[in-house]
């Protein structure tokens, strides 16, 4: 049965790739920026699931983990014009680093007040924006960044299909990874903590190390987010670091399905899209969007992929009613 | 139980491929859910905000595009075709701005700007226009170095910017009897920008700044400023603070009896904040980008057609600025007759329009336009539902416009 | 300017602003501590008080008038929403549903005000007894802002003794720590819910009518408030009612005492203050740890 879900997996796995890879032959070229925007919006909210979904630990300041990597890269591409790929690796363990210390003070406390702590960073983060206008531009943000060519003359990623195929890769990767981690003996003590957090202490895992880890990674891949960004839309702005967004991304998770990292990514997607696209329909769109937020809360509470499982489930239901599966 | 799961798994990969497929084809959808238009019609595109903090600016650039787009395809277009303007939603966000502005050159083959509402938004379009062969017309930004420091050769800017505004103001203030300014401004670009040309010019004129103080952009509460402001015992204030923030302090100041202590001299005067503010604002001296109260032809025009179509509503600053710069960019098109960005570019160079705010010349070297410099006093006019800007001087567009690619005077 | 007057301006500045503050903050602490609804859309509420109090003020030409109905309708409009939507959702244990429906609900509501009013923003006047100034030793204090901290300082008086020594408060209080107890007591918890539910949107569209005079009613005002109420409630302690006193008074102080030394830090003081705060104690507080 295991081996049989896990062949399952790289089947949907395989066929989704394929389905990747082809998307910028299909779709027009003005849609390809929203397209990669959406993937990394999807990495960005699959970061927060690490927290929100494995570890049940609310952040109402994720957006300070993609401010931070966009910025960084922004910074060392208008300063150093190191190469493209090595600016995102680079950024990202940048905003890692700074994510040591904030991630080990918002642990030291749970629930609303662990929330309130990470805003106050990311509000901190978007003060500092301001007060240090001289490196960060102020209000205007860091405009011009280009995609510097390199190592050893790569330039794929100054198209965008090229960038696309960048940032699908990064996304596949990190996807991988998660799982790995959230597959792994650290991750079941995650769901551990997240189900019923003193007993797990009381079995004997340092809860707090545990929550320190996995908000530092969750920074990791949320700034990876961000540090792909700048490159691609050639600036930093302080929006980026604007602390709706903590809620917005949020809500991606939640209507994604959380606890899956496949759901926040739809969710990351299906929201950037659908913000985009319903404002090009009509001005009136927020009512749109705010209501099909609460449709989602009242009538597919776990999200979408809860819906694609729910809907499996009915069709595995009625199979087995049918009785004769089985030969 | 093997077959269930072959099964499964089979209805699973044709889910995936059709939800694939869906999912592909909403992308394209939207072309197709743009109205079919005419292919001969001239598109100017519109990035502005509709909906956020400075919707209000947002409505007044529809409104006007809305009027012109009436007016001019009533009289034949522009080059003999009819101009439509297509309307975006930028929520006054840089990252939205050029998002959508990089969708209408690729998607709708559009590649004329004008109607940004921030100047970081405008910051943040100006360098992508070579790459798209675009052409941009600022309406209403006001930071000096968009035509300084940042300047690109495809970016005209029709107004009136800060730095203009504030020597405006430091003219007409030379000769009165206050000695010692204080100024607060909002903690962003444009505020700093502004407070930035006023003092230089404050100064030279032979006056004092004795202090300034900047709040960041979302302050509410004003009582601490206006505490400093007295405490500095100057005698006038130079306020450079914009929309909500405005409206926030100048009623706060009011409650404090401010304008009885201080003269309060400002470089923005907006209709809509008058209207929200009634006797509050009476008394504000300013420099006005544009006074809808200017009499000259062209605006006396402009005005009864918009109050014509807008029901007495008073056309504000920002009406004003963009229809000047929707008639300076048509009279630069038919001057071109093209509607490609480098012609445009070449025939708005050297020219002048005789615009409702005056005789406007788009120079050359930075493309600033040049425009008249208007001192408005807030007064209560009988008659007149609300107060209304009325002109005390008028200054020439050389007095007012800094040098070439500079926030700064040399005379 | 001497330091006494100096002193006592500012702390006069702060208390009219903690007293906004309260109104806003209370409201939301009262609807966490009995329904642990972390409302998103309160920002939201504050300014249809606003603008509806506008509608009434103008129409009426009675400021008094719009501050004592504009609650009320904003408190209907709550029950409504609390009633037909949210109610749904009690049997389930999920935080993360209550911020999103009420997230929803703060769009939705954004979006319907410009609708009705436009997005041009209401200015109210400054109601005639009110205005002009007090001179507090040579200095011109705002009569406007003398009221807000009278109203403030009688509102808090008067929820803390409904809460503190009525039999009413009592059941609010044991709600809100063990719903199921009292319930099994015989006590309409779901009525005990609506009541405060409803309160708390009053509190909140009181402060959108005061707040009027000194800011206009414009579209921007529930972004920009709903942040601040939810750090104050969080540095007093989350469904502490006198913690959102403390908290709206400390927050005030610091803004208008920060915003003056350290103006390029304006932005940040208050979050500086909450990290502070939170690191000593971590519930806020007053508040219990969670």
């Amino acid at each position: 049965m295991e081996r049989k879900s896990k062949m399952r997996f790289w089947q949907t796995l395989f066929i989704t790739v394929i389905a990747a890879l082809i998307v910028p032959f299909v779709v027009p070229n003005y849609a390809m920026t929203i397209v990669v925007e959406a993937l990394i919006w999807g990495l960005f909210a699959m970061s927060l699931d690490l927290l929100v979904g494995y570890t049940r630990l609310y952040s109402f300041g994720h957006v300070a983990a993609y401010g931070l990597g966009a910025y960084s890269s922004a910074l060392l591409i208008l300063h150093f014009g190191i190469p493209t790929p090595l600016v995102i690796l680079l950024a990202t363990g940048i905003s890692t680093l700074i994510a040591v210390p904030i991630a080990w003070i918002c642990t030291r406390t749970h629930g609303v007040t662990f929330a309130m702590l990470t805003l106050a960073f990311a509000q901190l983060g978007y003060a500092m924006l301001f007060k240090f206008k001289d490196i960060t531009g102020g209000s205007n943000g860091l405009p011009g960044v280009t995609r510097p060519d390199g190592p050893f003359g790569l330039d794929f990623f100054q198209y965008r299909t090229g960038y696309y195929y960048m940032v699908l890769a990064v996304l596949i990767g990190s996807f991988l990874i998660c799982r790995v981690i959230v597959n792994s003996p650290f991750g079941k003590a995650l769901s551990g903590i997240r189900e019923n957090e003193v007993k797990t202490q009381a079995l004997g895992y340092n809860v707090r190390n545990y929550k320190w880890l996995v908000v530092v990674i969750a920074y990791m891949f949320g700034s990876l987010a961000g540090a792909l960004y700048a490159p691609f839309a050639g600036f930093a702005s302080p929006e980026l670091f604007f602390w709706f967004i903590s809620g917005t991304v949020l809500i991606m998770v939640i209507i994604g399905g959380s606890g899956t990292l496949i759901g926040p990514i739809i969710g990351g997607i299906f929201f950037l899209m659908l913000e985009h696209y319903l404002s090009e329909i009509t001005q009136l769109w927020p009512i749109f969007f705010g209501s099909i937020f609460i449709l989602f809360i009242l009538f597919a509470p776990k999200g979408i992929w809860g819906i694609r499982a729910s809907v499996l489930q009915k069709i595995k239901n009625k199979l087995s009613e049918n009785g004769n599966a089985s030969s | 139980m093997a077959n269930k799961n072959i099964e499964q798994s089979g209805f699973t990969r044709r889910k995936m491929i059709a939800g694939s497929a869906a999912a592909v084809s909403t992308l394209a959808l939207p072309a197709y859910l743009n109205k079919a238009t005419a292919a001969t019609a001239i598109k100017i595109g519109i990035p502005t905000v509709i909906t956020g903090g400075y919707a209000v600016l947002g409505s007044h650039v529809m409104r006007t595009c809305k009027l012109v787009e009436k007016m001019r395809n009533a009289s034949g277009g522009v080059l003999g075709r009819p101009i439509e303007f297509v309307f975006k939603d930028t929520m006054g966000k840089p990252a939205d701005a050029v998002r959508k502005c990089q969708e209408l050159v690729e998607r709708d083959d559009c590649r004329i700007f004008t109607g940004v509402v921030v100047s970081s938004e405008a910051r943040a379009i100006m360098p992508k226009l070579e790459e798209w062969k675009a052409f941009f017309i600022s309406h209403g930004n006001g930071d000096g170095q968009l035509t300084a420091k940042h300047y690109v050769d495809n970016f005209f800017r029709a107004n009136t910017s800060a730095p203009m505004g504030a020597r405006a103001l430091a003219l007409y203030l030379k000769d009165g009897k206050e000695q010692d300014y204080f100024a607060i401004g909002s903690d962003y670009a444009w505020g700093h920008s502004s407070v930035k040309a006023f003092t230089s010019q404050i100064t030279s004129a032979g006056k004092t700044m004795v202090g300034s103080v900047f709040a960041p952009v979302g302050t509410k509460d004003y009582s601490t400023y206006i505490t400093k402001i007295l405490q500095s015992k100057a005698q006038g204030c130079y306020v450079a603070l914009q929309g909500d923030e405005g409206r926030a302090f100048y009623s706060q100041a009011q409650q404090y009896g401010l304008a009885e202590r201080v003269q309060m001299v400002t470089e923005i005067v907006a209709q809509a904040n008058i209207r929200a503010l009634g006797k509050d604002s009476v008394g504000l001296l300013g420099s006005s980008r544009y006074p809808f109260t200017y009499e000259n032809d062209a605006n006396k025009k402009f005005v009864s057609a918009f109050q014509a179509e807008y029901k007495d509503e008073i056309p504000d600053w920002s009406d004003g600025e963009q229809y000047q710069a929707l008639d300076i960019l048509f009279k630069a098109m038919e001057k071109a007759d093209s509607d490609e960005a480098k012609k445009i570019v070449a025939a708005m160079e050297g020219l002048e329009v005789n615009s409702v705010k005056g005789a406007t010349l788009m120079r050359k070297c930075d493309h600033q336009g040049e425009n008249q410099g208007f001192i408005v006093k807030v007064t209560e006019v009988p008659g007149q539902s609300e107060p209304v800007p009325k002109i005390l001087k008028i200054y020439s567009r050389d007095k007012i416009t800094p040098d070439c690619r500079a926030t700064t005077y040399s005379s | 300017m001497e330091t006494l007057t100096f002193l006592i301006i500012q702390s006069l500045n702060a208390l009219s602003q903690a007293s906004l503050l309260f109104f806003i903050a209370s409201g939301l602490t009262l609807i966490f501590g009995i329904m642990r609804i972390i409302n998103f859309a309160h920002g939201a509420l504050y300014m249809l008080g606003a603008y509806i109090g506008y509608t009434l003020a103008m129409s009426t030409g009675s400021f008094v008038f719009a501050l004592v109905v504009a609650p009320i309708l904003v408190a209907l409009v709550g029950l409504a929403f609390e009633s037909s939507l949210l109610r749904r959702l009690y049997k389930r244990q999920d935080g993360g549903a209550y911020l999103m429906i009420t997230f929803g609900l703060a769009v939705i509501l954004d979006e319907a005000i410009k609708l009705i009013w436009g997005a041009d923003p209401k200015g109210v006047p400054t109601p005639d007894l009110l205005q002009g100034v007090i001179i507090i030793l040579d200095f011109p204090f705002p009569k406007y802002r003398i009221f807000l901290i009278l109203l403030g300082i009688s509102a808090a008086a008067s929820v803390w003794f409904f809460l503190e020594k009525t039999r009413l408060g009592l059941l609010i209080r044991a709600v809100s720590q063990n719903s199921e107890m009292v319930s099994a007591l015989g006590t309409d918890v779901t009525f005990i819910r609506r009541l405060v539910f409803a309160i708390g949107c009053g509190l909140a569209a009181i402060g959108g009518v005061l707040a009027t005079p000194m800011v206009t009613a414009f579209l921007g005002m529930a972004s920009s408030v709903v942040i601040d109420a939810f750090v104050i409630v969080i540095i007093g302690g989350m469904g502490s009612f006198l913690g959102s006193i403390i908290g709206s008074v400390l927050v005030a102080f610091v803004q208008v005492f920060g915003a003056y030394y350290v103006p390029d830090l304006a932005l940040a003081i208050m979050y500086m203050l909450m990290l502070a705060i939170l690191v000593l104690r971590p519930g806020g507080l007053l508040g219990k740890e969670e």
